[in-house]
């Protein structure tokens, strides 16, 4: 009975999780079939005097084309809902946290979470084949998780020189030069495109716990997880929007700019272009 | 705790031995071909010919560090030699244009003097309210590229005595013969980038006045938050 129970459990969080990759599968198709939605073709050809702009000289590393937002509708209402949430529950707990635990202590929190996320940083790796990274990953997690005390030390780059190789599944896509699609603001993760969404799907699915206790075990454990990592990081990042609102003249388009910028760099480096 | 510290220390000494032997080679090498350099050019060249885009930026920052450095000075002329020198290497007029992007032509010649002026107080004074929060940090200067003859890139590195250091390289944009600074980028955003996405979404959505209104309205609570200090 019990383990016809557990069997039940298990068909259902398979369905859930092949729902959620159909659904995500499906705006992939959608944003990518529609030349307006898709991020590269939008914003050049749609306005002529974007085009000339064009044709005149750039100077290197300068782009005079402007991102295409075609979920803006979406995506404004759902950054004020985030300003919010940080504003009313992040920001007061990561600062009443940071009044009790000192910032060694959080630091060491944080690089217990990041040796906790070895396995997508691993499979992405080996994914663009790129096989020394993947192996000092591994070797990374065997160290920290023993002689760093679970992660909470980082003797595998003090002591050995092994460097992390941060890496994940939105990365891979844009490695393989399959578009990211549009931007998008989720509520709780922040900016994101349509392929690092379904990274984000995909990479969370390579955690194996999930697939070895029940579902609501899982998502409890998972959120709880996300939401002391993000009090851990917001503590470390005290004023962070405060300094972002200083300098911006619309901080929507600062944030989704500063994405995009360094998703863009983060691709080039895994390119091993040096600029 | 303390115990594992040391012992942590211990085990990095031999690589810090190393580091400082390897340094001292460098520095002995780069003595050896300063002094090389400096005098090959009486034999090659007439002119010292200083403006490259490296010197144009070593020069600027270590000027600009200089003052962060000097407390004794009051803060007021502190922020105008600041700007003096700021105002010496940047392309201020390339920077506004940029950042406007396409929009740029479709203003009339006066607003976008009135855009230009606006812009440039704007950067001036974002650059000036760092001015307290100097404390201690170096800048190393790593590498140059050259992209074609009129543009290059400098990479540094600004060294904090804690934590990661942040990496800045210059853009630099050749014209009539002296290099000047068109771009910014931090840990590899473009500021001008960065700002063309965030005005042209006003522009878009708003128009050129809220622009210029919201610009100026940044600037003075910039210059506010200054004069505070």
């Amino acid at each position: 009975m019990e383990s016809q129970m557990r069997s039940g459990a298990k068909q259902i969080e398979r369905t859930g999780a092949l729902w959620a990759m159909l659904a995500s599968s499906l705006l992939a198709v959608v944003s990518f079939a529609t030349p307006a939605l898709s991020q590269d073709a939008a914003p050049l050809s749609s306005n002529p005097a974007a085009q000339s702009a064009a044709a005149a000289q750039t100077p290197p590393g300068e782009n005079t084309g402007v991102y295409s937002d075609p979920f803006s509708g979406f995506n404004e209402p759902m950054f004020t809902f985030n300003l919010k949430l940080d504003d009313w529950v992040l920001r007061p707990v990561a600062s009443g946290y940071s009044f009790i635990a000192p910032e060694p202590v959080r630091e060491g929190v944080g690089r217990f979470f990041d040796n906790a996320r070895v396995i997508p940083r691993f499979a992405n790796n080996l994914f663009q084949l790129k096989l020394a990274e993947a192996s000092t990953e591994v070797a990374r997690f065997g160290i920290n998780s023993t002689l760093g005390l679970a992660g909470f030390f980082d003797p595998a780059q003090e002591l050995f020189g092994l460097e992390q190789h941060p890496n994940d599944f939105g990365l891979t896509i844009r490695y393989y030069n399959i578009p990211t699609g549009p931007y998008i603001m989720l509520p709780f993760f922040g900016p994101s495109t349509v392929g690092d969404t379904i990274g984000l799907v995909a990479d969370g699915a390579m955690n194996p716990m999930d697939y070895l206790l029940p579902t609501w075990i899982t998502i409890t454990v998972s959120a709880g997880q996300r939401a002391s990592e993000a009090v851990n990081y917001r503590s470390l990042h005290m004023n962070q929007f405060e300094e972002a609102d200083r300098y911006a003249i619309d901080l929507y388009g600062a944030v989704q700019d500063a994405y995009l910028q360094t998703r863009d760099h983060e691709v080039k480096k895994l390119h091993d272009e040096q600029w | 705790m303390t115990g594992q510290r040391e012992k942590m220390e211990n085990m990095m000494m031999p690589s810090s031995i190393q580091r400082f032997l390897q340094r001292r080679a460098i520095v002995t090498l780069t003595l050896t071909a300063a002094l090389v350099l400096s005098l090959a050019p009486s034999f090659f060249i007439a002119p010292a010919f200083a403006d490259d885009p490296m010197s144009v930026v070593k020069t600027t920052v270590d000027q600009a560090l200089d003052v962060l450095r000097d407390t004794q000075t009051p803060l007021a002329q502190r922020q105008d030699k600041l700007r003096q020198i700021v105002s010496a290497t940047f392309d201020f007029t390339e920077m506004a244009k940029s950042a406007l992007g396409y929009h740029w032509k479709q203003i009339t010649p006066a607003q976008q003097q009135e855009f230009t002026n606006a812009f440039v107080a704007f950067i001036e004074d974002s650059y000036l309210s760092k001015i307290n929060e100097y404390n201690g940090q170096q800048v190393s200067f790593l590498r140059v590229s050259n992209e074609g003859p009129q543009y290059s890139q400098v990479a540094t590195d600004i060294v904090q005595p804690k934590g990661e250091p942040i990496h800045v390289n210059y853009r630099l944009l050749q014209e009539n013969g002296t290099w000047k600074i068109y771009d910014v980028t931090v840990d590899s955003i473009s500021i001008i980038a960065n700002y063309r996405n965030q005005f042209n979404r006003v522009m878009n959505n708003s128009g050129y006045n809220t622009l210029i209104s919201d610009l100026k309205s940044k600037q003075a609570a910039l210059a506010a938050s200054l004069a505070n200090h």
